[in-house]
């Protein structure tokens, strides 16, 4: 995946500013920054929901915002902060993400039954979506990207409330599809985890890329949490809340 | 607690203003509005201190009654008119219900409608000054009641139907309650039309005699009977009307009460069900494009059947055409009856209703942007899940119309005009749901509330969805009515003309829509976030 000159404006808040961003195939990518560094618009913008004000998204050579019907089968993706049609149960969402793809329905029914069982989620296969906890909704999203099989997997924040064990699976999985040629990009806020399961990493602040490449080359023989407070000029501990000490 | 509330609304309609010049433009037409109805109703209110004593009184029955009917209707038919501060919001501060409740209730008569409605309490006094100082008070006090129990009633009457759409059971007694009001319309309406408006206002004052003992009109009766000199009359109306208000706050207290600890779920429908998604929608289809609307209209289907929104935006665009019918019955057109127009009317308007249909979805539509759904599928799913059971229902209305009027003459040239609208209002719904979206309830939220800083939008998206679909339905329109006003040979063309314009409109709606939607997909995504 390639993005160049990525910018999107938010009426006076430049969000994403001029970003350009290559993702090797076959890597799992992470990608870094504090709250409002633009990784949700950059990935929405990456993966065709939100339309970028200037900039260039390909995907394997295609240009996704020119040629999207060739570009979108290629993407799985799991946003974050988005709902999903939560009035359907978990069976029925991965079925119809699966139909939505175009996939037939004998190979629907075969591939939600085995992301049901892989993602431990068979017992509220028949529960409406809308009565599951916060990280269930997770892994049901993430079924919903992975059914018709993509090249490329962009998640947003896909380990986000969700338990260790399942955490556990997910990243099993996703090394899994990384090993047989796939390529992954996630974003996340945890810097131990994106250290652990990547082997390529971003670090964007305040719209733009501070550094990338392979892990070793970002953290630069420090730690990648320590890396992260350099290039973005972590402030001290916090002054100013003085009173808050049990009363 | 009360003025703490007033405060905090008055600081949010401010700030809603700030942010939203239509509401301000709206406020000031609605203050324009009331104020310009002033003279009319202190002159109304004058002229009626000149007439006889039972003129009088069945007169302000009747304007109470219009009154507390406007206030229990409209809210639920305006979504959330007035929703800035609701008993939920104060769910995690935990107040003291008997004291919040009453405070919510006050800063509910912070709004131009209410204002105005206080006025006309206030001013029907001017009706009884010639009669002495006693009636004078009993006008007060019952004016004031009447006045606080058009506000309790909407709050009670908002609260209790978001309740009554929460809960599956509940639903689908609302369902078959609201098909008997509307079948039931239809008869009171004729028969009405038939007693003709001087018939209707003969029996006026027996009318007035039974309202009198309801929270309709107890407060309006009670300085009609002290004027009349039977005070015992007087003091049992006032305490009535009182008693009302005591048992509405009563309600309210409660409702609030439970609104704080136990929000009404609005996930309904059945909770476990099998996947009935692959079988019966996933079976090979003749193209792809067939394939993914038949997978979007189940979906669709899904969401009418266990979404409360739906119902409720179906059960207010509906309830226009119902008043406009039973209206029509009883002005009575001679050419042709309201029970005839009441498919036609319907037909429109559920049509017309989807005119924000993607809204709906909300950011979960992200799953048709993602997969890259053809707009032509996503179009033809919620056209396909709509006429599944609104074409059949809107035959029915109008078999039934013709058969309750006698008017078979015309079935022809009724069902023609209701499938033109139909088609025409769901073909511009088809366009106008991309082009135009304006924020809807979220799923989960309450069917009634609305999301703030949406009434310009909303506004917009109406009025150009409303023109356009009396624009592409104008031929069928005027061919019905040359059939209605005699020539009946014409009947068969209006079916004709109706059932194959309908179509096509539909039609040429659901492959604008699409390209549109191809072409904009993300943007409308990120206008429904």
């Amino acid at each position: 995946m390639r993005l160049r000159g990525l910018t999107k404006r938010f009426g006076e808040t430049l969000a994403v500013d001029r970003l350009d961003l290559d993702i090797p195939t076959g890597t799992m990518f992470g990608v870094v920054g504090p709250n409002g560094a633009g990784k949700t618009t950059t990935l929405s913008m990456a993966t065709g929901l939100l339309a970028p004000d200037a900039g260039l998204v390909e995907v394997y050579g295609v240009d996704l915002w020119r040629e999207p019907a060739r570009a979108k089968p290629l993407l799985g993706v799991l946003p974050d902060g988005l709902r999903v049609f939560d009035r359907l149960t978990g069976a029925e969402l991965i079925s119809y993400a699966g139909l939505l793809r175009g996939l037939p329905a004998d190979v629907v029914a075969q591939r939600r039954d085995d992301l049901l069982a892989a993602l431990d989620l068979a017992g509220a296969a028949r529960t409406l979506v809308a009565d599951f906890s916060a990280g269930m909704t997770k892994k049901i999203t993430l079924a919903c990207a992975l059914v018709h099989a993509p090249r490329l997997l962009v998640l947003d924040e896909p380990f986000e409330a969700v338990d260790p064990v399942s955490a556990g699976v997910i990243r099993r999985i996703l090394a899994q599809f990384v090993a047989q040629g796939g390529t992954v990009v996630l974003s996340s806020h945890v810097m131990a985890l994106v250290e652990r399961m990547c082997d390529h990493v971003a670090v964007i602040g305040a719209g733009r890329v501070l550094a990338t490449g392979s892990l070793d080359e970002v953290r630069a023989g420090a730690d990648l949490e320590e890396r992260f407070f350099d290039l973005l000029g972590a402030r001290g501990p916090e002054a100013g809340l003085a009173w808050l000490r049990p009363s | 607690m009360v003025a703490t509330v007033l405060r905090l609304k008055l600081r949010l309609l401010a700030n809603t203003m700030q942010r939203e010049v239509w509401r301000v433009i709206l406020v000031v037409l609605g203050a324009l509005w009331a104020l310009s109805m002033v003279p009319g109703v202190v002159g109304g209110a004058r002229w009626l201190a000149f007439q006889p004593l039972e003129v009088r009184s069945s007169a302000l029955v009747v304007v109470g009654t219009v009154l507390l009917v406007g206030w229990t209707v409209i809210p639920v038919l305006m979504f959330g008119a007035d929703e800035t501060v609701t008993p939920r919001k104060f769910a995690v501060l935990g107040p003291d219900p008997r004291r919040l409740a009453p405070a919510l209730a006050v800063a509910a008569t912070l709004s131009v409608p209410a204002l105005f409605t206080g006025f006309v309490c206030l001013a029907s006094m001017l009706a009884w000054r010639e009669e002495g100082g006693p009636t004078t008070a009993f006008a007060l006090a019952s004016g004031a009641a009447a006045f606080a129990t058009c506000v309790l009633a909407s709050r009670v009457v908002t609260a209790f139907a978001t309740r009554l759409l929460s809960t599956r059971r509940a639903r689908e007694l609302a369902g078959v309650l609201g098909g008997l009001v509307a079948l039931c319309a239809v008869p009171v309406g004729i028969s009405l039309g038939s007693l003709g408006l001087e018939g209707a206002l003969e029996r006026l004052p027996g009318l007035a005699t039974a309202l009198s003992f309801t929270p309709f009109g107890a407060a309006w009766a009670a300085p009609a009977a002290a004027a009349a000199g039977e005070w015992a009359g007087a003091f049992g109306h006032l305490l009535l009307a009182w008693g009302f208000v005591g048992a509405g706050m009563l309600v309210w207290v409660a409702q609030v009460d439970r609104l704080m600890v136990d929000p009404p779920s609005t996930v309904g429908a059945a909770r476990r069900r099998a996947d009935a998604f692959v079988g019966e929608v996933g079976a090979p289809g003749p193209t792809t494009t067939a394939r993914l609307a038949r997978a979007v209209a189940r979906r669709a289907l899904r969401y009418w059947l266990g979404d409360p929104r739906y119902l409720a935006s179906l059960a207010s665009t509906l309830l226009m055409p119902l008043l406009i019918a039973v209206l029509l019955a009883v002005v009575g057109l001679s050419s042709v009856s309201g029970a005839v127009l009441v498919a036609p009317l319907v037909a429109g308007a559920v049509g017309w209703g989807r005119h924000n249909d993607t809204a709906f979805d909300g950011t979960a539509f992200w799953l048709h942007v993602s997969a890259g759904v053809p707009g032509v599928a996503d179009r033809a799913g919620r056209v396909l899940a709509l006429s599944a059971w609104a074409v059949p229902g809107v035959v029915a209305i109008a078999v039934g119309g013709a058969w309750l009027a006698g008017r078979w003459d015309v079935l022809g040239a009724s069902l023609g005009l209701a499938l033109g609208l139909y088609g025409a209002g769901l073909g511009v719904a088809m366009v106008s749901s991309v082009l135009l979206p304006y924020p809807a309830p979220r799923a989960g939220d309450s069917p009634f509330a609305t999301e703030t800083g949406s009434v310009g939008a909303s506004l917009v998206a109406q009025l150009v969805a409303t023109l356009a679909t009396a624009v592409l339905a104008a031929p069928v329109v005027v061919l019905f009515w040359l059939t209605a006003e005699g020539r009946a040979s014409l009947g068969g063309v209006v079916l004709a003309v109706g059932a194959l314009g309908g179509v096509l409109v539909l039609a040429a709606g659901v492959v604008l829509g699409g390209r549109l939607l191809d072409a904009r997909g993300a943007q409308l995504l990120a206008r429904l976030t």
